[in-house]
Parts: C-alpha cells; sequence; structure tokens
C-alpha cells in the first residue's frame, strides 16, 4: 500500500473558466451558481459567481480526485488505502445531499413561486432560501453591543451537514480558498477583504511570502512590559 | 494476509511518536538502549509536505485525525448514549500535535503540584496532589527549552517561579493586535510579556526559521521555526542509529508473558498484516485518550480489566482543558487595521490570574493570550452571518478589524469524567474506539465565566467595540491537551503509576504523556509533559534498566 507520506502528486491546478461539469448537471450546475451568488452577491466588489465558486464545488464532490492539493500547488495528491475508502464513503454522501437539495430547493420554489429557483430574481431567490433553510435571512452586524457564544472545536469539517449549511459552508470556501482548488479566481475572495495572500502555495515554503509588513512596526519590549526593568537576559532581541 | 517475519526483540518499545514518544525516543537512543517506535500516522517530510493551504488543514483533515477511521464518541452524562464526535482530535502522525501547534509552552506554577494540599476537600473533585514538586522538574523544563528550542524574555512574567536559565531564543515581534493587547495591560497595570513559544527566531542548532507567513496554528511548518519533534528529536533520535522508526503501524494490544509483565506490542503493518515486537519495557506515549485505551485493550487473564489496572482508574479523572476567549471587533471607519490574521498565533499573554483569589468565587486559574483569528475561510467570529450580504459586509468590515483573548481553562479533575471503551462504535481496525464522558465540575464554569468577562473587560479597555464572549457550556476537546487517565501517585489504590511513569502493577510498562498528571495546570501542557517524559525516560536508562528502583519520599 502506499503510505500517506508517499502519496503521489496528480493532475493539475483546476482550471476556474472551465465549463466542463464533472459531477452536476446543466440545471444543477445552473442553480448552484445562482445560490452561490445569492450566499456571497456581488456588489462593487466580486462575489462568489466571479469566483467561480461553482466550479470549486463541482470539483469537490465530483470524487476525492481534487481533495488534498499538493503542496506546492502543482496538482493534487492522489489518496490511497483506507483514507481513499474513507472520502469515496464520504463524497457518496455529499452528493447525495447536494442532488436531494437541489430537488428540495425547486420544489419549494415551484410550490411557492412556480418556477425552479434558477428562473427567480434576486429578491425572491432570497425568499426562496429563508423558506427553504426556515430562517430569516441574516441581518447586518451592528456595533455597540455584546453577544455570548459558547466554545466550539477548531476545525469545520462538512461530514453529515444538512445542504444548505453545507452549500453556505462551501461557497465561503470557494471564495477564500487558495485559487488551486478552481475558486478564489484571481484571489478576488482575498481582494474583497484585504487579505494580502500568497501569489501560489509553493511562495509558503521557501520564504519567498513574508506577512511581517503587517505586524507592529516599531516598538520597545520596555515600554510595552513594564516589569522588564532589567535588560533580558539571552541573546538580543530582534 | 501473508507470513511476516518476527523482527528482533529489542530494549524498548515507544508508542505513539508525538510531543513525549518524541522526547522518550531522544532519551532513551542517545543513552544506547535500541528502541523501535511506532506511531499509527504517517512520517511526513515538512519541506515537502507542508504549506500555506487552509482547505486542507482546517477544513479537510489533512493532520486532524479523519473522522471514520479514528473516530471517538462523547456523551455529557453517565444515563446518556454517547455520539461520535471528534473530541480532543490530536493529529495522529510522527510529531503528533507538535506538527500543528501554536506552541505556547508556559512554565506550570508550584501551586500546579500541590492543589490538594492547598485547597483540601473540594465537593465533587479528585484532587490530588502530584508525587513531585516544580523544584524536581526545573531542570527538566529547562533541557527542552534548550534542547528543544523556546522563544521568550526571561525576567518578563512577574509569576514565574525560579528558572536556571533564560532562553536560547528571543521572540518574534509582536502583531498590532498583539499591541493592543500589551497596551491595554498596561493600563490595566496587568503583567503582559510575550508568552514563551515552541519556535525559534535565530539559528538555534542549526535551525533556519524562514517562515514568516503567519499560516501556523493548525498548519504544518515547511521551515524549522516551529518546534517540532519531528524536526528535532526524532531526527537526533534517529542520528544514534538506535531507533528503528515504523510509520502507519497501529499498535492494538501490550502482550503480557504468565506472569503478566509485558513481553511487547501486537501491532498491524501498513499491509495489513499483524506483527508482534518484543522488548524488555513499553512505553506508552500516545496521549492521555489514546494510551488509556490501549490500556484497557489490553486485557489478559493476568489483568482482566485492562492493563495496569488494579486500581480500577485508567480513564478516569480525565481532564481536557477548554479554550475559551472574548472577540473583539473594530470599527474600521475609525480605527487602524489589527490584521487578526497575522502572527505565529499568540502575542502576548498573561498568568496575573493564575493563583487562587478567594474573591473570585472559583480556585485556581489559568493563563490568557491575545491570540490570531486566523485566516479567511475560518476566520474566528461567533456570529458570523451564515449568507447573503451581512455575511459579505462583516468579512469586508471586521475581517482585518478583529482580535480576540483567550484562556487555557483549568478544569478540575472529577472521578466520573473519563475515557472507556465504546460498547458499539469500531474504528478502521475493528477495535472499539475511545468514548469520553464528560461534564464540567462548577468550578470550571465559573473560572472560564470570570475570566472571560475579564479578557472582555481588558478588549473593552483596548478600543473593542463590539464584544462575543465564548462561555463554557460542554467540553469539546477544542485544546487537544489531555490529562489524567493514568494518574501518579504514591498509593497503588489511588494511583495507576508512580513518580517515574511506571505502572505500580506491572514494572517494565511505562505511561510518559499526560496521562499521569493529576491534575490539569492552568497552562499549555506540553512543555510540562515533555519535560516529564524527559525525566522519566532518564529514570528508565539511568536507574530501571540497570536494575535499580529508587522512590521519594511520600513524606516529604
Amino acid at each position: 500500500m502506499t503510505l500517506k507520506s508517499d502519496w503521489q502528486v496528480v493532475g493539475a491546478p483546476i482550471d476556474p473558466d472551465t465549463d466542463e461539469r464533472l459531477f452536476f448537471t446543466d440545471h444543477e450546475w445552473d442553480t448552484i451558481e445562482a445560490a452561490t451568488a445569492r450566499i456571497i452577491p456581488t456588489d462593487h466588489d466580486p462575489g462568489a459567481r466571479e469566483a467561480r465558486a461553482v466550479v470549486f464545488i463541482d470539483r469537490y464532490l465530483s470524487g476525492i480526485d481534487y481533495i488534498y492539493a499538493a503542496a506546492d500547488g502543482s496538482g493534487f495528491l492522489k489518496i490511497s488505502g483506507k483514507f481513499a475508502d474513507a472520502w469515496r464513503g464520504r463524497q457518496v454522501e455529499m452528493q447525495k445531499t447536494y442532488r436531494k437539495g437541489i430537488r428540495d430547493l425547486d420544489a419549494v420554489c415551484q410550490q411557492n413561486f412556480d418556477k425552479p429557483f434558477v428562473e427567480l430574481d434576486d429578491a425572491v431567490q432570497d425568499q426562496a432560501l429563508e423558506l427553504f433553510s426556515g430562517a430569516p435571512k441574516p441581518p447586518p452586524v451592528t456595533l455597540g453591543s455584546s453577544e455570548a457564544a459558547s466554545t466550539f472545536l477548531q476545525g469545520t469539517f462538512d461530514q453529515g451537514m444538512p445542504f444548505f449549511k453545507a452549500l453556505c459552508l462551501h461557497t465561503v470556501q470557494g471564495f477564500y480558498c487558495d485559487p488551486v482548488y478552481g475558486g478564489n479566481k484571481d484571489q478576488v475572495g482575498w481582494k474583497t477583504i484585504g487579505f494580502p495572500g500568497p501569489k501560489s502555495l509553493k511562495d509558503t515554503m521557501d520564504g519567498t511570502y513574508t506577512s511581517l509588513p503587517y505586524f507592529q512596526e516599531d516598538y520597545d519590549w520596555k515600554d510595552l512590559i513594564p516589569h522588564l526593568t532589567e535588560p533580558p537576559e539571552g541573546p538580543p532581541t530582534t | 494476509m501473508a507470513n511476516v517475519t518476527k523482527p528482533d526483540p529489542v530494549d524498548v518499545v515507544v508508542v505513539g511518536l508525538g510531543a513525549c514518544g518524541g522526547t522518550a525516543v531522544k532519551v532513551l537512543c542517545e543513552a544506547g538502549l535500541k528502541v523501535v517506535g511506532f506511531d499509527r500516522g504517517p512520517w511526513l517530510r515538512p519541506e515537502e509536505h507542508y504549506s500555506g493551504d487552509e482547505l486542507k488543514y482546517v477544513n479537510r483533515n489533512y493532520l486532524w485525525p479523519d473522522p471514520d477511521l479514528f473516530p471517538r464518541t462523547l456523551r455529557h452524562d453517565e444515563e446518556s448514549t454517547a455520539v461520535p464526535f471528534p473530541f480532543s482530535p490530536t493529529p495522529q502522525l510522527v510529531g503528533g500535535g507538535t506538527n500543528h501547534w501554536a506552541g505556547w509552552v508556559p512554565r506550570p506554577r508550584e501551586s500546579d503540584f500541590m492543589l490538594r494540599s492547598l485547597h483540601g476537600e473540594i465537593p465533587g473533585a479528585s484532587l490530588a496532589d502530584w508525587p513531585y514538586r516544580y523544584e524536581d522538574l526545573e531542570p527538566y523544563l529547562t533541557k527542552i527549552e534548550w534542547e528543544f528550542g523556546v522563544s521568550g524574555i526571561a525576567g518578563a512574567d512577574k509569576y514565574e517561579p525560579f528558572r536556571s536559565k533564560g532562553y536560547p531564543s528571543p521572540p518574534l515581534r509582536p502583531t498590532r493586535w498583539g499591541t493592543k493587547f500589551y497596551r491595554a495591560c498596561k493600563e490595566m497595570g496587568i503583567n503582559a510579556f510575550p508568552l514563551p513559544h515552541a519556535s525559534v527566531t535565530n539559528d538555534h542548532k542549526g535551525r533556519k526559521p524562514f517562515n514568516n507567513t503567519s499560516f501556523w496554528n493548525q498548519y504544518g511548518d515547511p521551515s524549522t521555526a516551529r518546534s517540532n519533534t519531528l524536526t528535532t528529536f526524532i531526527p537526533e533520535a534517529m542520528a544514534t542509529g538506535n531507533l528503528d522508526l515504523r510509520a502507519e503501524c497501529f499498535v492494538r494490544e501490550v502482550k503480557v508473558d504468565k506472569t503478566g509483565r509485558a513481553t511487547g506490542v501486537v501491532y498491524v503493518d501498513p499491509n495489513g498484516d499483524e506483527v508482534e515486537q518484543d522488548a524488555e519495557a513499553v512505553i506508552l506515549t500516545l496521549g492521555a485518550i489514546e494510551s488509556a485505551r490501549l490500556l484497557l485493550l489490553s486485557t489478559s487473564a493476568q489483568h482482566p480489566q485492562g492493563l495496569a489496572n488494579s486500581s480500577g482508574l485508567v480513564g478516569k479523572n480525565a481532564t481536557f482543558h477548554e479554550y475559551l476567549f472574548a472577540g473583539g471587533l473594530f470599527d474600521k471607519d475609525i480605527d487602524d487595521p489589527l490584521y487578526g490574521w497575522t502572527g505565529n498565533y499568540i502575542s502576548g499573554g498573561s498568568l496575573q490570574f493564575y493563583d487562587t483569589e478567594e474573591d473570585r468565587g472559583h480556585i485556581g486559574g489559568c493563563i490568557i493570550a491575545a491570540s490570531q483569528t486566523c485566516h479567511p475561510i475560518n476566520w474566528v467570529f461567533p456570529g458570523r452571518p451564515a449568507w447573503g450580504s451581512a455575511l459579505k459586509d462583516a468579512d469586508r468590515t471586521f475581517f482585518n478589524w478583529a482580535m480576540k483573548i483567550g484562556l487555557i481553562l483549568h478544569d478540575l479533575p472529577v472521578e466520573k469524567n473519563r475515557v472507556d471503551l465504546d460498547p458499539t462504535h469500531k474504528d478502521a481496525w475493528g477495535l472499539p474506539v475511545a468514548r469520553i464522558t464528560h461534564k464540567p465540575h462548577p468550578n470550571d464554569v465559573a473560572m472560564g465565566k470570570w475570566q472571560v468577562d475579564k479578557n472582555a473587560e481588558i478588549l473593552e479597555t483596548a478600543g473593542a467595540r463590539k464584544i462575543i464572549p465564548v462561555y463554557l457550556e460542554e467540553m469539546t476537546g477544542n485544546t487537544c491537551h489531555q490529562h489524567g487517565t493514568a494518574r501518579m501517585g504514591f498509593d497503588p489504590a489511588t494511583s495507576v503509576l508512580n513518580e517515574w511513569g511506571q505502572t505500580h502493577d506491572v514494572d517494565n510498562v511505562f505511561v510518559l504523556d499526560g496521562s499521569g498528571f493529576p491534575t490539569a495546570t492552568g497552562v499549555n501542557p506540553t512543555l510540562t509533559m515533555m519535560a516529564h517524559t524527559w525525566r522519566c525516560a532518564e529514570y528508565l536508562t539511568e536507574n530501571y534498566a540497570k536494575g535499580r528502583a529508587e522512590h521519594l519520599s511520600p513524606a516529604r
């Protein structure tokens, strides 16, 4: 068996401009593209549509060929053994979640608006998503208040998520992922929020990419740490 | 299955090559013992395998355990049926959690070793003193700081106990959000300083720490900035010629002879073949959940309740910490950007609230630290709108205008909080998975509330315009810290291990990870664990292997 440490690099970065569908039917593709455009809408900045979130989601759902990019972004890792079995099983479940989710969404739209989702205009699509998700469209975040939450895990994994929750997560992923995965085309997601990400994954491996310009520029440890009256022991601080 | 030739016996088998197993193999191999080290996960090559890919590390479990292959179950009380949940998902691979960790490595305090003496019987808790004291561990804390690589400024922590030496590396420079924290603390009279960090910024021991990407917490580091046993202690052990490292091998049982002594382990190799490896001694360093599980899986006529479990305490008194925090949003139109995604996760912390103060309404206390709000997909904003223009506006307005101040909850040991074998769920090798039963002690909830509110006060002083306090309801194991499942002590009736991490029941089985910690401490545990491992492994090489036994006096 190929060890995880020896997983081969195969394929190439996903072309965000591709029109080829690996998983979705044409109707499913159009529906998901329209829904992602309501999840992260286009305004004076690009949205999920321009970031090609639909390409990202189609490739992800297509099987296990686009799960992990190679570290340098040159292609994808060929998952082996038990890991491959586990991923295959999960992808089959997520494919079912999407297929059924799209049908259910269209059913809600037909029932309430006499048209499938993709044929509704933006405002009605929002209403449809409210009906479908059973919750109102999220209101804007306001300052000047305090809202408590309870503790959670660090990682967010999509296993077992219901359709709309998964679609929201995957749209965010398609907007902000490294472009090797087919979304965040031309880094439009990163540019929208002011994240100066690396040009390529490879640049994060060899010191080419640095975030130091965004650190504190002028500082003096003795000013920041009043307790530090003596010069620090050991090597000089940088 | 093919026939596999039984490998030659060795001096010691070490199961689990993370922070503690990495330390154990270094000490044992450098002392000349022949060691086979096992890890169920891969032996990755950081310079080839690691980069700043958020999706891969944070959303798709490249390092986190695959939840279908390595499941765990969780329940919050005795009566409920546990359900699958990735509780305390410490990465399982060579280097373990030191591959992905933020790397906070503060020292414990003197009080951590004597909570029972200080506080007596606390209802609902099972407080116990450690069998040794801070001063016993101090030389080993120093060894780890220098051999493994820790950056910090000696003398900056007003509350630190005695240290025999400074740090080998200066800290990374502060982030902008870290500076906000320092300034607010200064205004409030709180002693803030760069928390000791498992990373180097200089060429300590020939390292080349070029990684300034801010892809840090949860990511692998392709450079040697991060102190990771995969890139430090394990290569040092390999260099002795005494370590045979077998990765992607799953140890399923510790074998015993007719007298109940361990003879080695049974493992499943990457081809699925079952192999026996004999050894004079067996060291478990799988982390407190999996070490307890392996003891409980290793039943025999001589050990019907599981190996080294005559006390019935294996798995009990488990403590897990929990990361809680207060988040703060600033105003893009008025405030300077904070760039919350920058830094190597921590930038400024304090231990001012560590030791008990009666008027807080709880005993003990814990470390606090300002820390990174992470990257675009998963940036830390509880209450982030799920979709629509509210989501896009929130990301655009606050991604660079957010910070948080967290804490590591010092949870009290409770005997019923435990790890045992799940009666129904199995892993990918067909073995029962670890079931976690955990309900926080009221002191945990009170401490979390008090400290989160204090952190919110610091954020207000720093100028935050919206505060999001994140409190404890139920444990998720989000710190990956695990302790207590085989507590150390002098009395075999009330503890599993002695002061050297050696099981009371079986003299050639040692458990040298956090399993032995009688109490959790209120600091990130890895420095303490590694120092503990070094101390115990040194006992093994200098006394046990030479046929000598030595014990501390309980009456000191």
